[in-house]
């Protein structure tokens, strides 16, 4: 045999004496060191919604179910999944599941930028982070500020400030809080949706009658009429009355609220209904422009 | 002739800052002025840094100047006197220039009140002794300064009895009065200093009895030869000194003028007290004389309105409580060129929006700035360009520190001290960029993760 054979079978019977030790080794180390791991785990991690968005409190939906298998987490904490999600856990767990519905939340002001009074102009750090810290840019110092700390930190495309004040677009909204964490006014709640469109109060205003009336023109005077009309469900406190969604239930009369409303603090929200959808059909778009590709250099006058 | 224990070998000046113009002429010649009575008070509850006083839950009909109406909230808190004879209206709330949005008890004065002139000396004028203090008891002197409702005159509004208040922990030496008055325009501490010297001087000894300090250093810019001269003769034969330091701003600032007056460095993130000194305004120590020595509480200020916006720049004996607009309009009204009113100065204050704004134990001037005042340009990225940290009086970095806040990033601007920045303002004002430097930090620090 030449050198070159020798060198080459040496090296190949070497190569193959280390695999069989080193997979004999490994093979005992799986038997030895193995960790039983639960077969729930990847069954509730796939029923999870996977948009990792942190609602939980966990930093994603790996770490949730991994919470709900361990720690014997609650398993109705996911708000993008809601009851569908809650219930199919449940299935897995072997838990049954109280009724559950998906929190969404709710912007405490409805003024826009013409309905605030006693506005200056304001030309700062565009954040509301920063405004928040000075005084007199609009007379309400609860409401919205309009610029849109908020909307930087939605992922889903679901909250827009339109005429200056932050509305929820709840199609896209999925619930994960991470504009109520955003807003330095502390003005955005997460409220159980029992149904697709809820009654809320849609004002921060702590003042009283006159003071509001002086620097919104639609906010909440604190007149309890809505409490009077069903004291069990709205309570006023600080001038401002507050749901007590635990006791809601969509079947109640709840219209004679809204009617009791003599500004505009008590809305309807959620889902957009058959009505508003038919009307936003009729409406004619604005006629899409084509772009025109053709080069203006052809016609640049060269000069000097 | 009683010699100063403590000579003050600081060098008289501090390392960067800046040199803004200082239109101080404007109303430094105009002597202190009455203003007439307003015919409303707004007293807010909170004028100091601390818990905010707290009305009683049935509030007495009549208010009688001097007599409190709403007792301290806490240690690190003062209580609120009525500054005139009148009726009690009901709580509101008010905004001040600052943000806070707090209960303020209104009050209509009666017809009656005292004269102008009366006013006057029963504040500023009369005589004030700088000698035979010692029957004053030191525990006497602080308790006086805590039911006075003394706070920091010079703007902070942080309370006096606080400062005064004995710590074996931490003993003090030094007594410095503060009359740099280095903000623009506002002259309001420069009259206090020529109409009231003795005063101040009284004022001051009475803190070092209280505080156990051995010597009084009365700091005043050089831009005062006059308020230094005044100061001088009436500190003659007591422990008092005055120490001159050099025009430049923000040499008010604790952490320069300390350094500049007595050569002794306060650590980052520490107190005059922790190199053994208390820092008091001249408009404070005024206060303190007038707590101990005529037993009246915190009712009135002198407020500075100035600035090109207004007909007639003047100094105002103001009580507290009324509205930014009676003080404008003693001063001749706003002009017609007139684009903001500042409460406060131009470097450190805050852009008021509402002139129903009340004057607090804090407001130290009103500044109205014209058209042509305000440099309004458009913002630009940072360009690393470093003036911000050339000027930056206290050693920081503050386009690290702005940038870091603007982006959340919290363990930067912790390690870069962010909690350390006063905010005067000397980086913005030199920011070629024009980036919002001091409101980007202010909102780093409210918003910075405690711990």
């Amino acid at each position: 045999m030449s050198a070159i054979t020798i060198t080459l079978l040496l090296a190949a019977f070497t190569l193959l004496a280390m695999a069989v030790v080193m997979g004999t080794i490994l093979g005992v180390a799986n038997k030895v060191f193995h960790v039983p791991v639960d077969v729930r785990l990847e069954r509730v991690a796939a029923s999870l919604p996977g948009a990792n968005c942190g609602a939980c409190d966990y930093v994603g939906c790996g770490e949730y179910a991994e919470a709900i298998l361990v720690k014997g987490e609650a398993i109705t904490k996911c708000p993008v999944g809601g009851p569908a999600v809650a219930s199919a856990v449940g299935e897995i767990m072997g838990v049954s599941v109280e009724e559950a519905f998906p929190v969404r939340p709710v912007v405490h002001c409805a003024a826009t930028t013409a309905q605030r009074l006693k506005q200056t102009p304001y030309h700062g750090e565009q954040t509301c982070n920063a405004a928040n810290l000075v005084g007199g840019i609009q007379g309400c110092v609860y409401g919205c500020l309009g610029l849109g700390d908020c909307v930087a930190v939605c992922d889903y495309d679901a909250i827009h400030m339109i005429d200056g004040v932050a509305v929820i677009d709840y199609i896209k909204c999925i619930g994960c809080g991470a504009c109520v964490k955003a807003c330095p006014r502390n003005i955005i709640s997460q409220v159980p949706f029992k149904a697709d469109r809820i009654l809320a109060v849609q004002c921060a205003n702590k003042d009283f009658g006159k003071e509001v009336q002086e620097v919104c023109e639609v906010g909440c005077t604190g007149c309890k009429s809505c409490a009077r009309a069903n004291p069990d469900l709205i309570s006023v406190v600080d001038n401002l009355p507050v749901f007590d969604y635990t006791k809601y239930d969509p079947r109640m009369s709840l219209q004679v609220i809204q009617d009791k409303c003599r500004r505009e603090s008590m809305v309807w929200l959620g889902k957009p209904t058959p009505t508003e959808l038919a009307l936003a059909a009729n409406e004619t778009m604005p006629a899409r422009q084509e772009a025109e590709f053709k080069t203006t250099v052809d016609q640049t006058e060269w000069r000097g | 002739m009683l010699e100063s224990p403590v000579t003050a070998p600081g060098r008289g000046t501090f390392t960067r800052g800046i040199h803004p113009f200082e239109g101080k002429e404007l109303a430094a010649d105009a002597p202190i002025e009455v203003l007439p009575t307003p015919k409303q008070l707004l007293l807010p509850v909170l004028q100091h840094i601390g818990a905010p006083a707290k009305p009683p839950p049935k509030l007495d009909k009549d208010a009688v100047a001097g007599k409190e109406i709403a007792g301290p909230g806490g240690f690190v808190s003062a209580p609120v006197h009525a500054s005139v004879t009148g009726k009690v209206g009901k709580i509101v709330r008010v905004t001040l220039p600052n943000g806070r949005h707090v209960d303020a008890v209104a009050i209509t004065p009666d017809p009656e009140q005292p004269t102008p002139d009366e006013l006057y000396a029963a504040v500023l004028g009369g005589d004030w002794p700088a000698t035979d203090l010692p029957e004053h008891e030191p525990g006497a002197i602080a308790d006086a300064v805590k039911r006075a409702g003394i706070v920091g005159m010079g703007g902070a509004a942080f309370p006096t009895h606080v400062k005064l208040a004995s710590n074996p922990a931490k003993p003090v030496d030094v007594v410095l009065v503060n009359g740099c008055e280095c903000e623009p325009y506002l002259t309001a501490d420069y009259r206090v200093m020529l109409e009231a010297p003795r005063g101040i001087v009284a004022g001051a000894l009475l803190a070092a009895r209280a505080a156990g300090a051995k010597a009084v250093v009365v700091a005043v810019e050089t831009n005062k030869p006059r308020a230094i001269e005044a100061l001088r003769t009436a500190a003659r034969g007591t422990i008092a000194t005055v120490k001159e330091l050099e025009t430049k701003y923000p040499m008010g600032g604790e952490k320069q003028t300390v350094p500049a007056a007595l050569g002794r460095t306060i650590p980052t993130g520490g107190l005059p007290l922790d190199v053994g000194v208390v820092v008091i305004n001249v408009g404070t120590a005024l206060a303190i004389a007038r707590a101990v020595l005529r037993e009246q509480p915190v009712t009135h200020r002198v407020v500075t309105v100035t600035g090109h916006g207004v007909h007639a720049p003047k100094n105002l004996l103001v009580p507290i409580g009324a509205p930014y607009a009676d003080l404008v309009a003693a001063a001749g009204g706003l002009r017609k060129d007139a684009v903001r009113v500042v409460s406060g100065g131009p470097m450190m204050g805050f852009a008021v929006a509402d002139l129903s704004v009340p004057v607090t134990k804090g407001t130290s001037g009103i500044t109205v700035l014209t058209r042509s005042d305000l440099a309004v340009a458009e913002q630009t990225a940072c360009v690393r360009c470093g003036r911000c940290v050339d000027v930056c009086p206290l050693g920081l970095v503050p386009t690290k520190l702005a940038l870091a806040a603007r982006k959340s990033i919290w363990d930067v601007a912790r390690r870069y001290h962010i909690t350390a920045c006063m905010e005067c303002g000397c980086c913005a004002y030199t920011c070629p960029a024009s980036i919002p430097l001091v409101q980007l930090i202010r909102m780093g620090k409210a918003r910075l993760p405690r711990g």
